[in-house]
């Protein structure tokens, strides 16, 4: 009995003091004008409630739960003398503040946000405008950030920070943002569990998304347009990389997705568009690209050696100028039942499959690889005569790099290869 | 006159091959050793062989590594950006280097360099640290 009371008397304990977090509300004309002054007078778990206003605040440090509202957009101003928002607690939630006039500096990454060793944090439709760092995560999990809107103003200039920066977090989401005009859209340092979804990352410096050292995170449904290069995945390990979109990354050195020393991932059902180099592979280990599009890249797929275990199948490679440079042995990898628009063999069993396999290197593609400046031969008679010898009798093209049973019909086509067969 | 042509001609050509810098296209060059595109003022850095051609690369740490399996007497020049000067190439062999976890570097060496021994010395006091000369850095990083 003794017990039960204790128990109903703790209980009672608890929602007495949930009961009782309050609502501060701040606004230019009330008693408490600053946000400073309302994170001093709150207490655990009370929500601020900011009206529509600027205030010019920096150095704002969040030292204990409470929930950050903002009414109507308020604009927090740094004015460019540093780091604006600073949270060290946990369960904290940031919603609906406009914060700009993030200062820069050589040596300190000044954030609009920065999280440091918390967890169980939520950012939500924060608006973020001339900044350095974005939202920086330092050692923080478990974390929400969502429907956030981040531009920067890089355009030439390279002083730039990242829009959303991870370094040593674990399981975040990062879902519906929009990130541009940053140096890397999102960044990973040894950033784990992590989900990015949903997020449309364009006209950056540097990279809309970029891995360095992280493992076991996903990436799915993100749009990378106009970066200097799409997404970079390097050192890292079990990426997932599914249904993302890759377009427009135009530029000497620019490729849809670079994968640098990469092992065990899964990219699966992306569209590369209008890249330079849709995919640049190296020193990847057992990777399977299954049913993506490859659709007028410069280059699909180029290759830069060691790479082994890795499966090429059911993938759509429609008008590239080039399916593929390799250049080293075909190791183990395969490359299995794709479709190439560039295929001009025949069906005469009709099962769908082509009778005679499709070589996806061209002799022209291994010459361009070797003396880059040969590119100006691209689609001249001579080039198409020396590819066509090429095929009939390969000499310099590895003989086995070849796909033995190309589709006739696009991979995911409306038709399914099995009624063709009935027909 | 024909000779004082030919001389002309032959100095042009000579001058031509002055072994020099090749400056850095950030934002749209790529590291030779990671294929990371180069952005960062504060660390990039290149070396230009002595038939004059330029490898560059985004940070340090990766000139560094590529070094590992380079045959570095046939390099005519080391160049380093002075982290106090961003985009100032110096010369590397001359430069102080600090290794220092506050101050991240583009692929994960915390690597920086500086012209001016008394730069380094302020920075590493603020921020922690450990400073090396080139020769020390190498022997660190390429094991050589």
């Amino acid at each position: 009995m003794k017990y039960w009371q204790g128990i109903f008397f703790m209980v009672c304990l608890c929602l007495g003091h949930s009961l009782h977090a309050q609502t501060i509300t701040i606004c230019p004309s009330c008693e408490t004008k600053s946000i400073k002054e309302g994170v001093e007078i709150a207490v655990d778990y009370d929500t601020l409630l900011i009206k529509a206003g600027t205030y010019k605040e920096f150095n704002i440090h969040i030292d204990k739960p409470l929930t950050l509202i903002g009414q109507n957009l308020p604009i927090i101003d740094g004015e460019d003398k540093g780091e604006i928002i600073t949270v060290t607690a946990d369960g904290v939630i940031l919603d609906g503040l406009k914060i700009i006039n993030v200062g820069t500096s050589y040596t300190k990454d000044h954030a609009a946000i920065r999280m440091i060793k918390n967890k169980n944090f939520e950012i939500r439709n924060v608006v973020l405008e001339k900044l350095f760092f974005g939202i920086y995560l330092e050692k923080a999990s478990h974390g929400k950030i969502i429907n956030n809107k981040i531009k920067g103003d890089a355009v030439d200039e390279f002083g730039s920070g990242n829009g959303i920066h991870l370094w040593y977090a674990k399981n975040i989401e990062i879902i519906g943002n929009e990130i541009r005009n940053v140096r890397d859209g999102i960044y990973f340092e040894f950033a784990d569990n992590c989900t990015v979804k949903n997020n449309h990352s364009h006209n950056n410096v540097r990279y809309g998304l970029h891995f360095m050292f992280s493992n076991h995170d996903v990436y799915e449904n993100n749009v990378f347009e106009n970066n200097g290069a799409g997404v970079a995945v390097m050192f890292s390990k079990f990426i997932d990389m599914r249904h993302n979109i890759f377009r427009e990354n135009w530029g000497t050195a620019s490729y849809g997705l670079l994968l640098k020393e990469i092992n065990d991932a899964e990219i699966i059902g992306n569209t590369f568009e209008e890249n330079t180099i849709g995919i640049s592979i190296e020193g990847t280990n057992r990777i399977a690209y299954n049913k993506n599009n490859f659709i007028g890249n410069g280059w699909a797929l180029r290759v830069r050696g060691a790479i082994y275990g890795n499966t090429f199948t059911n993938n759509n490679f429609l008008y590239n100028s080039f399916d593929l440079s390799y250049n080293s042995n075909l190791n183990d990898n395969v490359f299995d039942k794709n479709y190439w628009s560039e295929y001009t063999g025949y069906d005469l069993d009709k099962d769908g499959i082509g009778d005679v396999p499709y070589r996806p290197v061209k002799l022209f593609s291994y010459i361009v690889n070797r003396t880059p400046e040969t590119i100006i031969l691209l689609r001249s008679l001579f080039m198409d005569i020396i590819d066509f010898s090429e095929k009939v009798s390969p000499v310099f093209t590895p003989d086995n790099l070849l796909d033995a049973n190309p589709l006739m019909k696009k991979a995911g086509s409306k038709e399914p290869q099995l009624a063709v067969k009935s027909k | 006159m024909k000779y004082t042509s030919i001389l002309l001609i032959s100095l042009l050509i000579l001058g031509g091959c002055k072994i020099d810098s090749d400056p850095i296209n950030y934002g749209s060059d790529a590291c030779h050793y990671c294929s990371m595109t180069i952005v960062d003022k504060q660390h990039a850095t290149e070396y230009v062989t002595d038939t004059g051609k330029a490898f560059k690369f985004d940070a340090i740490e990766c000139m560094m590594n590529d070094l590992k399996d380079t045959n570095d007497t046939k390099i005519a020049l080391f160049l380093v950006n002075d982290f106090e000067n961003p985009g100032q190439l110096i010369n590397g062999t001359k430069a102080t280097y600090l290794i220092s976890k506050n101050i991240t570097s583009p692929m994960g060496g915390n690597l920086s360099a500086f012209e001016n021994r008394a730069a380094a010395d302020s920075v590493q006091s603020e921020l922690q640290g450990e400073l090396f000369t080139w020769e020390e850095l190498k022997k660190r990083l390429t094991n050589q």
